[in-house]
């Protein structure tokens, strides 16, 4: 209990320090004591720049773990995630959709087309790994990966089509760059998204351990499957609409937080949130310093990190150390 | 075959520790215990499937993890438990594989002899040019065993060839068994569950428990009331049927 | 008997990819010009063959290896790798730069960064993993979405200008290839099977599985790591002499399969070869006359092998265990 507790605490902590750095570091400097003093240039900068910014790097961190953890437990594998889940490529090619039947379309309407590709590709991925039964858990992100190439592969030839390309990079990038006041609220969504993935949490542990439980139990698999996939992806859209696609934060993030606190989703569910902030943070400070004035989009730097980890990840499994293997033999049931 | 201090970890788990037995050549040896006790994981090395963490395999005279790849594989065959093959076979085809540590796929007459013997050994014949995921599940084992006949070795090693069979297919499946040894000449090493099979078809016993040797030796040895307790940790009752122990449990 | 209709079946391959051949040689010919025609068309055939050769031969390899029908060595990672080569290219030292500029350069370039991963991350990190190819595998595809994402990095901060240029060489085609690389290619290419030539034979016994194989005195963790190494680098040489292609592998690979209906890996590659041969040549004569050249042939293929895929996964799903 203590422990449990602790763990929340620390990061809280952590979370909150690093935080308040990051509003300070940036091209203009300016220190605390000019907010205080009444600089009213320093004021507006953190308000219009630096606050949004931080908002979305939080929604982000937290969102984009918590869609992944939710995508591992509802398919109870941990492989799966927004990203090995075609569920970010699905976003990627609504928007594509929105810039080219309606260019003027504002903000909302663009997420209105990611929200709806990102669901839909993800039932539909989630929906085909059901009814196969694989030998190998591993297979599973496998499908994902070659299921999302797919979609990759329509919305490039459109991209390509309409000469797109390159206007649709920026959503294939994740970057903070551009998100300042008036531009980012969008990705607030996440907020009460986050919530509902708590009230259920709960329920999408029981449907994670298989239909015939979750009847057992009296909980309709079919219903919680798809509001737990529904929130994942509309989790996972809003943030790509936003800051374009981050890929492995849902697919490190909850594994490395399950590999100390087990695999109760509601215990996990604070510090998974808590940490993937954490990390976007600390790779987004560390984006920002390199190459100052100028910024490594966020993209990069999870990437190196996040392949990284992800390959001590599989070298632990393997070796059979950490609970990053156990929990992943049951396959995806269904 | 002298196995000697075999020992196996999974992470700080010794699944195996300092096992050591002699295989005696010609007889039908049944490792038994209960789940988790390393039988399988002790075929697993025996066969060179598993790696070993410790200790020495002597096989004729010579370490086992000296052996050339192909020359060991045409003095001993394991048989596993899963056997999904996926390709379009026929059963014909399945059992000619037998010879591929001879012939390296190119099928002499001699190979094709062998073969032709398998097949009409295990009563093949007829269902020969059928592909082999057509088959029942007994069908499938005894197409298998072909392909293990096939191979023509001194040692065979089947890991729980009674898995999944009804009662039907398993008894004849310990039949088969026994004739490999007695009419072939075959040396023999099984893993099985059920007791009984061990006790009525096999010659010699060694029984595991949590990854050590609890007992060894012939079949009136090893099935005793004490001995099947201690292993299993359930009251048994053993009666003489046919001069051999028939061990009663519920 | 078997021999015979398998024998009957690669006839009518046959036939088909000279027929497409044949179309693709003659159709829209001006008689005058016949032999300029020649001279464009009878090479772009050529750099064809080789790439179905090498996508073909390497996908029924890769499944065997893999022990799964429904996988395209796409998932290998090659062609991220190849982007990202050539948008670095392009970025650092400009669309006017010698290796830009230079076709041979460039294919030696391309081909010693893939061959160099291809032996890190299929040779020894492969080896480090205790032979466990679904996980090197996996590895693979973490490191290629890496190297995606560098990729797709640099084209949003390029110049648009320099971003066109790089575009014509991120898309597959079969009409800038000179005879010199079609050259070194063929050479590359029987030296592997050369090499590889032990192993191959040993294909029909990998596919059993892991445990028959080694009951069949098979060194499986040698064999499969030398023949993922040969796999990745024939992709590797397809993706450098023309371009990314995702997906034809997966196509052919399953065609052959189904068509020839047998285990023997000699038939299923050779089927898989002439299959690549005919969709190939087939969607680049849509593409000629159908699209007129509205579409590269790489996407039209994997729009259409997407497709396939799903179809394969949903007949999978009923016949289930693979």
């Amino acid at each position: 209990m203590l422990l449990r507790v602790k763990s929340t605490l620390i990061l809280t902590v952590l979370l909150m320090v690093c935080a308040a750095a990051s509003l300070f570091i940036g091209v203009v400097d300016f220190s605390v004591m000019d907010i205080f003093s009444g600089n009213w240039e320093a004021f507006e900068i953190l308000m219009i720049s630096r606050l949004p910014r931080l908002l979305a790097i939080l929604c982000t961190g937290m969102g984009m773990s918590v869609a992944g953890l939710i995508m591992q437990q509802l398919c109870m594998n941990k492989f799966v995630s927004p990203t090995t889940g075609a569920t970010i490529s699905s976003a990627q090619l609504g928007i594509l959709c929105a810039l080219l039947f309606m260019p003027g379309s504002t903000l909302w309407v663009r997420a209105g087309f990611a929200f709806t590709a990102a669901i839909a590709g993800t039932w539909i991925f989630v929906a085909l790994i059901q009814r196969i039964q694989f030998k190998d858990v591993v297979m599973v992100p496998l499908v994902g990966i070659m299921f999302g190439n797919v979609i990759g592969g329509i919305t490039n030839y459109l991209a390509y089509k309409y000469e797109m390309t390159q206007a649709l990079s920026s959503w294939l990038v994740g970057h903070f760059s551009l998100v300042m006041k008036g531009r980012y609220e969008l990705v607030m969504l996440v907020v009460p998204l986050i919530a509902a993935a708590f009230i259920f949490a709960n329920h999408f542990n029981i449907v994670g351990m298989g239909k015939d439980f979750s009847k057992n139990l009296g909980v309709s698999y079919n219903a919680v499957l798809f509001l737990g996939l529904t929130i994942a992806a509309m989790i996972t859209a809003s943030v790509v609409v936003i800051a374009g696609s981050i890929s492995y934060i849902g697919l490190i993030v909850p594994n490395l937080v399950t590999m100390f606190k087990g695999d109760k989703l509601r215990g996990t569910l604070t510090d998974t949130a808590l940490f993937g902030a954490l990390f976007v943070l600390i790779s987004d400070m560390i984006g920002r310093v390199v190459i100052a004035p100028y910024e490594l989009p966020i993209e990069l730097i999870v990437g190196v990190l996040g392949s990284l980890i992800f390959l001590i990840l599989l070298w632990m499994r393997l070796n059979g150390k950490g609970r990053f293997i156990k929990k992943a033999e049951g396959g995806c049931k269904g | 075959m002298v196995i000697q201090h075999l020992t196996k970890q999974y992470g700080r788990k010794r699944v195996v520790d300092e096992v050591s037995f002699e295989i005696p050549q010609g007889q039908v040896l049944s490792l038994i215990g209960p789940n988790g006790a390393g039988k399988s994981t002790v075929m697993g090395m025996i066969s060179r499937l598993v790696a070993k963490d410790a200790g020495l395999i002597h096989f004729e005279g010579q370490d086992l993890t000296k052996w050339n790849s192909r020359e060991l594989s045409k003095r001993l065959a394991i048989l596993t438990q899963s056997n999904n093959i996926q390709m379009k076979l026929t059963v014909r085809e399945l059992v000619s594989f037998g010879r591929f540590p001879y012939c390296q796929g190119r099928l002499q007459p001699e190979d094709q002899e062998k073969v032709d013997q398998a097949l009409a050994y295990m009563e093949l014949d007829a269902i020969a040019d059928q592909f082999i995921d057509e088959l029942s599940g007994g069908q499938r084992q005894r197409a298998m065993i072909a392909m293990v006949i096939a191979q023509d070795t001194d040692y065979i090693l089947l890991d729980e060839p009674t898995n999944n069979l009804d009662i039907y297919h398993a008894t004849k499946m310990m039949k088969i068994v026994r004739r490999l040894c007695d009419e072939l000449g075959k040396t023999v090493i099984l893993v099985l569950h059920e007791i009984n099979y061990a006790a009525f078809y096999s010659d010699y016993i060694c029984a595991f428990v949590e990854g050590r040797v609890a007992h060894f030796g012939t079949v009136q040895e090893v099935i005793t009331k004490e001995n099947l307790s201690e292993i299993y940790g359930v009251d048994f009752e053993i009666q003489q049927v046919e001069g051999r122990p028939l061990s009663i449990y519920y | 008997m078997k021999q015979r209709s398998l024998q009957i079946k690669a006839l009518i391959l046959i036939g088909l990819a000279v027929l497409a051949v044949i179309g693709y040689l003659t159709i829209n010919v001006n008689p005058k010009y016949a032999a300029y025609a020649m001279e464009l068309r009878v090479p772009k055939l050529l750099v064809m063959l080789v790439t179905a050769f090498c996508i073909g031969g390497a996908s029924i390899v890769f499944q065997t290896l893999i022990q799964n029908k429904i996988v395209t060595p796409c998932l290998l990672g090659m062609n991220s790798l190849y982007a990202l080569i050539h948008t670095a290219v392009v970025f650092f030292l400009g669309s006017s730069s010698l290796i830009a500029r230079h076709p041979q350069l460039s294919f030696v370039v391309d081909l010693v960064i893939m061959g160099g991963a291809a032996i890190l991350i299929y040779g020894t990190l492969f080896k480090k993993m205790k032979h466990q190819i679904l996980y090197v595998l996996l590895a693979g595809t973490v490191m290629s979405t890496f190297f995606s994402s560098m990729q797709t990095t640099l084209t949003r901060i390029m110049d648009p200008n320099e971003y066109d240029a790089l575009l014509g060489s991120l898309v597959a085609s079969f009409s800038n290839v000179n005879s010199s690389l079609l050259l070194i290619s063929t050479v590359l290419i029987t030296g592997i099977l050369v090499v590889l030539r032990r192993e191959l034979k040993l294909l029909d016994v990998l596919a059993l599985g892991k445990n028959q194989a080694v009951n069949l005195g098979v060194d499986v963790d040698k064999t499969n790591r030398r023949l993922l190494l040969g796999v990745t680098i024939l992709i590797a040489i397809a993706t450098a002499l023309v371009g990314p292609i995702s997906f034809l592998g997966l196509i052919i690979a399953n065609l052959s399969r189904q068509l020839f209906q047998t285990y023997r890996h000699s038939w299923l590659i050779f089927g898989s070869a002439l299959l690549g041969m005919i969709v190939l040549v087939g969607g680049q004569l849509a593409v000629e006359h159908l699209f007129a050249y509205s579409i590269p042939i790489s996407v039209l293929i994997t729009i259409g092998g997407g497709f396939y895929f799903l179809v394969l996964l949903l007949g999978k799903g009923r016949q289930q265990v693979w």
